[in-house]
């Protein structure tokens, strides 16, 4: 895949990686971006609201806010105040626009370009045979979208894919009317993140989500940051870990990269953030191969084992185990055999290297695992998650304070659409709810996920494709093919605040349904609304936007689908949906219904810093088929990289919020200028005959036959981990295979793309 | 370092002085210096403390807490600045002694405060007589929790199952 033609070519500029993240530049900048993209007055608003108590909730991260009375008065990151301006741009896509750039030109542009245009304004289709948008009402609109709807022969037909940024709302009206209409066809931009955690936390705890708060963070003695990038992804986090380290703590952090944000971080919130040296992150850095993550922790739990019988009952917590686990012997069996050649092979690290980290472990009475996609987006990625709920149960490390498992979510909302039943594989429990409620049979056969969606499409088994939010056609792996299958759709339609390409590789017809964005006033007949969100910690709070809309004609999320499931189902099934677009507090009421943990939810989620849902584990409590933690036993793993080729992993720059670049910049990685980059160690260089600065093309490598090709990037000697790549996404989705998933989750390994580089001819 | 130990006895059984006590979202209804409390989970609870103007917010973590006999704390610091225990005596069938030691650490405000020869101990004096006057006009408890908690660890008291039902399934 080629280049689009807007593209800064050559202008690219390396200087030496940063050793710090945020201080002063990330103001600046933060304020810089803000003020090109609106007035002062609304950066001021924004900036000011956001995340506060009564506030919006920033879309950037799920990261968790402290609680009422400990937040700051600037309570955001520089990524956060560049997304939320973004949003609030002054910029706007008009008719004219529409007239002037025919599909076909949208369609060769670059997502920056796309993201730069201004939000869209009013809806918009693209007639079969036209290569034009033209303006539609939101009557016609939404009557041609449902009238599609009721033609298909069967409801399985259509699929509806929900991003992250959605309300609880919208999310849950979304799950309903897809299943009033008779489909469980509801894949997520979950199944592309944290698919992995939430099996492996599910099968071995009994519940999907993390088990750790904010202050537990605060009080824990030893953090691991395996496979995430906190700088760029969940700056927010720093200053979490920042708290930690002044209390004391040691933090460990795990990646292929020196990221900035691992190294020291200078908290802008702080005199001490603007004017002094900051604050150290990482006491160790482990550089390691791409995919080791398993091996590492395997490693840990054998030293774990040895400590103990060098040392019996001094090591393991016997108490914690013999109450609430199962497995104990055979897990331990396993994990004495794991061989030291295996682990090193692996992780590229030194035995003495792992051995400190045990003794680090060893002299800790609180430890907690954070991780992200690094570790989620291999192939062996629940393996590698069910290792660590191992390592963290050896020693007790679970359901206490200061300890436990913290999956770090990147999606605002990511979290809250899942609990409002966004997914293929509801459990019964909820299904049964929803008919008891609602009076219909909601369908018991399981859905579509994203990977499995794209091949239904590609297959011509699925005529119609509504995407809630989001950028589906570059969130998902292996463009060419997801694009080739979104172009056999009969209809694609995307509710969004900006353009972005998902507009521009569509079905025969294609429609863009305008939305409200979250800073935004959302007013309906039964007066100001707000919505409720859920972050990576369980909170369950409000978020109430304060802008004025981009335009009078914009609609909110709740409202688009309120109206298409009452025009789609008028007839076939009935539900209040005017009552629901009217006062989204009747929805809460319903969701209070259904939703475990959530009763009350209008009353309660009001209060300052809303809900936490309570997890389980923390209560000692582990719903599990067997009602204990589960041990497991996970074979060794890790990516083969035949010689001569590299292991590439997706990453985001630090200008960038999930599918939109803002810039072509990345400071903290010294890149500047220009994304079509490829980080190599220069040891492989060498090897492999290359040097910075020359082009190559990225070419996959897979057991079929399609010619996987990212053209025209341009050498970067980088201290990746030896035989690791790493280039940016969403650029490089193009040589993640589709059928290259993780075991069980179904989660494309985009972490673990197999390349060779070609010079370019 | 200030330790202190001071006993009360009350006019109710141990179970009801017990399940009472452990409702530790109630202590600022008889407390004179707590003013709130927030169970965050079984075995954390955050508190507000003070004296007229002056407040002290902190977490603590129970480490030990087995029904009708103690219930062992400890803030939540890496050194922490308290930690104690409540200990509960059956004396007869509807008589019950109730124990506070606790080992405070100068540090701080809190610490200059219990610098002061004798006051921590009087603190803890008069809240146990709060206590009393509060649980025996009641004469019974307005709710308890029967799990154990032990090394930090909860296990809820049998049958009882998570105290509130929350989803489980996985989330990406």
């Amino acid at each position: 895949m080629k280049s689009p033609s807007d593209e800064p070519k050559d202008g690219l500029t390396v200087t030496p990686p940063k050793k710090w993240a945020a201080g002063v530049p990330a103001v600046v900048h933060a304020l810089e971006y803000s003020l090109q993209q609106t007035s002062p007055r609304k950066t001021a608003v924004d900036l000011l609201t956001m995340n506060q108590v009564d506030g919006t909730d920033c879309p950037g991260c799920a990261w968790a806010d402290p609680a009422p009375g400990h937040r700051n008065r600037n309570e955001y990151c520089e990524n956060g105040a560049k997304h939320i301006n973004d949003e609030a741009t002054g910029k706007r896509v008009t008719e004219d626009f529409f007239r002037a750039h025919p599909v076909s030109d949208l369609a060769g542009r670059s997502d920056m370009w796309l993201n730069q245009q201004g939000r869209l304004t009013r809806p918009m289709v693209k007639r079969p045979d036209s290569d034009h948008y033209e303006p539609i009402s939101w009557h016609d609109a939404l009557n041609l979208l449902a009238e599609e709807l009721r033609a298909l022969d069967t409801p399985d037909e259509a699929v509806f894919y929900t991003s992250g940024r959605v309300s609880n709302e919208a999310a849950f009206v979304l799950q309903l009317f897809a299943r009033a209409f008779g489909t469980n066809n509801l894949p997520d931009c979950s199944n592309m993140c944290h698919e992995s955690s939430g099996y492996a936390l599910h099968e071995t705890l009994g519940t999907g989500k993390g088990t750790v708060s904010l202050n537990d963070l605060h009080h824990a003695d030893l953090i691991f940051v395996v496979g995430q990038n906190p700088g760029t992804n969940h700056p927010r986090q720093l200053s979490a870990l920042e708290e930690a380290k002044l209390n004391g703590a040691r933090i460990i952090a795990v990646n292929t990269l020196p990221e900035a944000g691992l190294l020291r971080f200078k908290n802008p919130q702080k005199a001490r953030g603007l004017v002094g040296q900051g604050v150290e992150i990482a006491d160790r850095f482990l550089h390691i191969r791409a995919g080791g993550d398993l091996a590492l922790f395997q490693g840990l739990n054998r030293l774990l084992l040895e400590a103990e019988d060098e040392r019996p009952g001094q090591v393991l917590d016997h108490d914690f185990i013999g109450a609430n686990t199962s497995g104990f012997e055979e897990f331990a069996e396993h994990a004495r055999q794991i061989s030291w050649d295996d682990v090193i092979t692996a992780t590229g690290l030194t035995r003495e290297e792992i051995e400190e980290v045990g003794a680090d472990v060893l002299r800790s009475e609180r430890v907690i695992v954070c991780w992200a996609m690094g570790v989620t987006q291999h192939k062996h990625g629940v393996p590698t998650i069910r290792e660590i709920v191992n390592f963290l149960m050896l020693r007790g490390n679970l359901g206490r304070a200061g300890a436990g498992a913290c999956p770090v979510r990147g999606h605002s909302n990511v979290q809250g659409d899942r609990t409002m039943g966004v997914w293929e594989q509801m459990p019964d429990a909820f299904l049964d709810a929803l008919q008891r409620e609602f009076g219909f049979d909601p369908p018991r056969a399981h859905g579509l996920d994203s990977v499995n969606a794209i091949r239904a499409m590609g297959e011509g088994r699925i005529k119609v494709f509504l995407g809630v939010a989001g950028n589906f056609v570059r969130a998902a792996p292996d463009s060419a093919v997801t694009e080739e299958a979104m172009r056999t759709c009969r209809l694609t339609a995307h509710i969004s605040t900006k353009l972005n390409r998902s507009h521009t590789v569509c079905g025969r017809t294609a429609l863009i349904l305008p939305t409200l964005g979250r800073t935004e006033r959302d007013v309906q007949s039964g007066g100001e609304q707000f919505v409720t969100v859920e972050n990576s910690m369980s909170e369950v709070h409000t978020s109430r936007g304060r802008l004025k809309p981009a335009s009078k004609l914009l609609l909110s999320e709740v409202a688009i689908l309120c109206r298409l499931a009452r025009r789609t189902l008028d007839g076939r099934v009935d539900l209040p949906w005017q009552e629901f677009e009217t006062d989204y507090g009747a929805i809460r009421d319903r969701i209070a219904r259904i939703v475990p943990g959530l009763h009350d939810l209008n009353r309660r989620v009001t209060r300052p810093g809303g809900i936490r849902l309570p997890n389980p584990v923390n209560e000692g409590v582990f719903p599990t088929a067997v009602g204990k933690a589960l041990f497991t036993r996970n074979a060794w793993e890790m990516p083969e990289v035949p010689e001569g080729h590299l292991l590439l992993q997706t990453l985001r720059s630090h200008d960038q919020w999930n599918t939109v670049p803002y810039t072509a910049n990345d400071r903290y990685r010294g890149i500047h200028g220009s994304r079509r980059v490829v980080l190599v160690n220069p040891e492989d260089l060498a090897e492999l005959g290359l040097r910075a600065g020359q082009q190559v093309d990225l070419v996959g490598v897979w057991r079929d036959a399609a010619e996987r090709r990212a053209e025209g990037f341009e050498v970067v000697a980088y201290p990746t981990s030896r035989g690791s790549a790493a280039a940016y996404y969403p650029e490089t989705q193009v040589l993640v295979p589709l059928d290259s998933v993780a075991d069980i989750s179904n989660q494309p390994t985009s972490k673990a793309v197999l390349v060779r580089l070609q010079r370019t001819v | 370092m200030n330790t202190v130990e001071e006993t009360i006895e009350v006019a109710v059984p141990v179970r009801t002085a017990y399940n009472q006590w452990t409702q530790f979202e109630g202590f600022p209804r008889f407390s004179r210096v707590v003013k709130r409390i927030g169970q965050l989970t079984p075995s954390v609870t955050a508190w507000v403390v003070g004296v007229g103007p002056l407040r002290k917010e902190f977490e603590a973590e129970i480490v030990e807490q087995i029904p009708e006999s103690h219930v062992a704390w400890r803030s939540l610091d890496h050194s922490p600045w308290h930690e104690g225990e409540v200990e509960f005596r059956a004396l007869a069938q509807d008589r019950t002694a109730i124990t506070v030691r606790m080992r405070i650490r100068r540090r701080g405000a809190a610490g200059v405060l219990t610098a002061v020869p004798g006051a921590a101990g009087r603190v803890v004096r008069q809240e146990l007589a709060c206590f009393k006057e509060f649980i025996e006009g009641l004469g019974e408890a307005g709710g308890g929790w029967r799990g154990t908690i032990r090394k930090g660890h909860v296990r809820p008291g049998e049958p009882e199952r998570s105290k509130s039902q929350v989803p489980t399934w996985p989330v990406g």
